[in-house]
């Protein structure tokens, strides 16, 4: 069964090059982009993705506000933030908005495949800098 | 004969997407990539590319700074800077610096490919508002007059920018020789001497200047959201 991904960057090139990696694997299928918080949570409405690939910092609306929106809106769909925050606070808050996962930017071709992989299963992946990827079950 | 560029960021992601918008054009290579400002000197030297996109932000040494140790070595790259701002300041120090575009990561997407082909023309790119700043008098007789007038600080040397800035990046007097190649006891030196020069007290306010003149650049986190009211108001 296809893994229906959106992908939600305020930077098209960022979004390009998670694109680029993401439909690499057979069975991932990129389903639509958003560049805020906002524009993420009308296309989850009418697209229904099975994961979201969600920067934190963005113009209009946050990640974190739409991960929160998200949760009461979609409680299905899962969410992966990747982003330049490498600091366990906002690991922390970004798991307590309802996300599944959570992947610093710096290490995203590294660890996205995998985190992507577990969420979509409905497991928890997380991995900061100079820590290894830690898949919770 | 193909255009060969050279991409240097510290995100990989970024240089993927960089890649696949660039190598959508026919005729145009990404001939190599480079994680941070010292790795994209050596490439450049190495594979002598007709292009070099740099980020400004990147660890070990700027892309500021970067292009200006290249140009140095070699006048004829022609360097494309990206950053994630276009304050006075960034652009002014860009423009100090060789650099013959100047491209907004956010719209990269947009505008890197023309910001390529001026350059393949031998011409030079910038985003408007570089535009604006330069007609405004910006750049009069080689020297920068900014509408907001920055206080000029006392100049650090080359060496000293590259030090300051791996400081600033938690590196440690000793972690610094081993990454310049210099002993400990000279990097302590340079250290007390950029002390002395900026009249600091802490490594704080090193991190500070360190942001300020675009040596490291950060995001900023999102605000916290709002607390919900408690209870009712008390008249």
């Amino acid at each position: 069964m296809t893994v229906r991904i959106l992908l939600v960057d305020d930077h098209p090139i960022v979004r390009q090059g998670l694109k680029t990696l993401l439909e690499g694997r057979d069975g991932w299928e990129v389903i639509g982009e958003a560049s805020d918080g906002a524009e993420a949570v009308e296309k989850a409405r009418y697209l229904n993705p099975d994961v979201m690939v969600l920067d934190v910092t963005m113009p209009r609306m946050n990640g974190l506000e739409a991960c929160r929106l998200l949760r009461r809106q979609a409680p299905q769909l899962e969410i992966l933030f990747v982003t330049q925050h490498d600091s366990p606070q906002m690991m922390r808050e970004a798991m307590n908005a309802g996300a599944r996962g959570y992947v610093v930017k710096s290490n995203a071709a590294r660890d996205l495949l995998a985190a992507v992989e577990a969420v979509s299963q409905h497991r928890a992946f997380t991995a900061l800098n100079g820590r290894d990827a830690a898949e919770l079950h | 004969m193909k255009l060969r560029i050279l991409l240097a960021d510290d995100h990989e992601i970024v240089r993927r997407g960089l890649r696949s918008l660039l190598e959508k054009r026919e005729g145009w290579e990404v001939c190599g990539e480079a994680n941070d400002g010292r790795e994209a000197i050596e490439k450049a030297l190495e594979l002598k590319p007709d292009v070099v996109i740099v980020d400004i932000g990147m660890p070990k040494l700027n892309g500021l700074d970067a292009t200006r140790q290249l140009l140095e070595l070699d006048p004829h790259f022609k360097v494309i800077v990206l950053t994630i701002t276009d304050s006075d300041q960034v652009i002014r120090e860009a423009l100090d610096a060789g650099a013959r575009g100047f491209v907004l990561k956010s719209d990269a997407a947009r505008d890197l490919v023309a910001a390529v082909e001026a350059l393949q023309n031998k011409r030079m790119f910038f985003t408007p508002r570089v535009n604006d700043l330069v007609l405004a008098g910006f750049l009069e007789k080689g020297q920068a007059v900014s509408r907001t007038e920055v206080p000029r600080l006392p100049t650090l040397t080359a060496r000293e920018r590259e030090i300051t800035q791996l400081l600033a990046e938690g590196n440690s007097s000793k972690e610094v020789a081993c990454l310049l190649n210099l002993s400990t006891k000279t990097v302590e030196t340079h250290r007390s001497n950029i002390m002395r020069k900026l009249s600091f007290h802490s490594i704080r306010d090193l991190v500070v200047y360190a942001i300020k003149n675009n040596l490291i650049q950060i995001e900023l986190p999102p605000p916290p959201p709002p607390k919900a009211p408690t209870g009712p108001a008390v008249a």
